[in-house]
């Protein structure tokens, strides 16, 4: 599952254009091994997922 | 008219002046140049930073996620400013970029997008190419974002990166493996 899989199932509420360049999420990539993590969270109604959060969902 | 400086064959450098004001050089009876009457930096093919770079194997991207498109093949790179997928000029200017990227998807891919940054996602977004169809299960689709713009670089820490962002409900895929898939392309056209 990814990170904006496990997102969108805390916050079903969520549409994929909030994570559009215009949107007040951005998840990235650097291809650097890493993986997805959090580059921005400005939602104004929705607090930033914990990682104990993202953890949970499976 | 104009003050002339000419490489002969029979008599070595040869000048003749006039009060035009106007510099020409000359090698043997022809190829003359007339120099310019601006300040700058007299650019030669051996001072102009191009190069071109394309991935070398498919990328598998997460939905909605801008991700670094990793370009691990270099076709040329005359000035040695191109590394780990990124362009870093060291002659400020103005430099013509194209980038493409090649996005593929079993079925249900419905929305992807090239973009061009500026010294990293926190710098500048300087272009989008974007692609939208609506997805039809089961149905293998493709989309070519293309990117084609001029760009100013200071020479010393301004950089240029390629990402991807797309969705589908399968595996979304950049393609790579030859340098008309997904590539990245620039050259100087003017220095500053």
């Amino acid at each position: 599952m990814t990170l904006y899989d496990k997102i969108m199932a805390i916050y079903p509420t969520l549409v994929f254009q909030d994570f559009d360049v215009k949107g007040s999420i951005q998840l990235q990539n650097d291809s650097d091994g890493k993986g997805d993590y959090i580059a921005k969270w400005n939602h104004p109604t929705l607090s930033r997922p914990t990682d104990a959060q993202l953890a949970e969902i499976e | 008219m104009a003050s002339i400086i000419t490489a002969t064959t029979a008599n070595g450098l040869v000048s003749s002046a006039d009060n035009s004001g106007v510099l020409q050089l000359a090698s043997g009876t022809g190829n003359l140049v007339t120099i310019p009457a601006v300040t700058g930096t007299a650019m030669v093919s051996g001072n102009m930073p191009a190069f071109s770079a394309f991935s070398a194997s498919n990328q598998t991207l997460s939905n909605a996620t801008t991700t670094l498109i990793t370009l691990g093949t270099e076709e040329f790179d005359t000035n040695n400013n191109f590394s780990s997928s990124r362009f870093t000029p060291t002659v400020a200017g103005y430099y013509q970029i194209n980038a493409g990227t090649l996005f593929a998807s079993g079925n249900n891919m419905d929305y992807s997008q090239a973009r061009l940054y500026k010294n990293g996602t926190g710098g500048t977004l300087l272009k989008i190419s974007s692609y939208y169809s609506p997805a039809v299960a089961g149905k293998f689709s493709e989309q070519l974002n293309v990117i084609s713009c001029i760009v100013s670089m200071n020479g010393t820490t301004d950089y240029l990166e390629l990402y991807g962002f797309g969705s589908s409900t399968s595996t979304l895929t950049v393609v790579g493996g030859a340098s008309f898939y997904t590539y990245m392309q620039g050259v100087l056209v003017r220095a500053a």
